[in-house]
């Protein structure tokens, strides 16, 4: 029954087993095709298994569930750095999509749009936050403040 | 210029299963 697949699956993630884990995923939508936790499952693996392909292919063949934050994410990570900022558009601006539009900016050398997004992240106080921002202080050569 | 930490990747999350198992 598919909830042993569910607890199959939750296993493989507890373990970071992300291959076996994509199976599972698969054998879930082999029984329920549009099983969006199965899906989010199968998608999370493959990025977390560094398998920006074929998360994106997974992404793609399911035009019903909106994966624009991994999709945005996955591109960041292939170098595709307009399309990532495209797929962000389709979402609301929180500092989840602002985090992963500003490292999309500093890659892109757009550093004071980038140190823009870093000003409104200051109040969100996310972890290491500030590394991040000393680095774009030192490649806008404002690395004295 | 200096290299930037992945952040964004600690919010790329699981869904929770709790209530699948
Ligand atoms: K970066």
């Amino acid at each position: 029954p598919i909830e042993d697949l569910f607890a199959s699956l939750n296993k493989h993630i507890q373990r970071s087993e992300f291959q076996q884990a994509v199976k599972v995923a698969d054998q879930v939508l082999s029984i329920a095709p549009g099983d969006e936790d199965a899906i989010r499952c199968k998608v999370v693996a493959l990025i977390k298994d560094d398998n920006m392909n074929e998360a994106l292919s997974t992404i793609n063949q399911k035009p019903s569930v909106d994966f624009s934050f991994f999709k945005a994410y996955c591109l960041y990570r292939q170098n595709k750095l307009d399309e990532a900022l495209d797929s962000l558009k389709n979402l609301e601006r929180n500092s989840t999509t602002m985090l992963l539009e500003s490292q999309i900016l500093y890659r892109c050398g757009k550093m004071d749009a980038c140190m823009d997004i870093y000003q409104k992240l200051q109040k969100s106080k996310i972890d290491s936050l500030e590394i991040n921002y000393v680095a774009g202080l030192v490649a806008a050569g404002r690395g004295s403040e | 210029n200096p290299i930037v930490l992945d952040l964004a990747y600690n919010f790329i999350d699981f869904p929770s299963l709790e209530n699948r198992m």
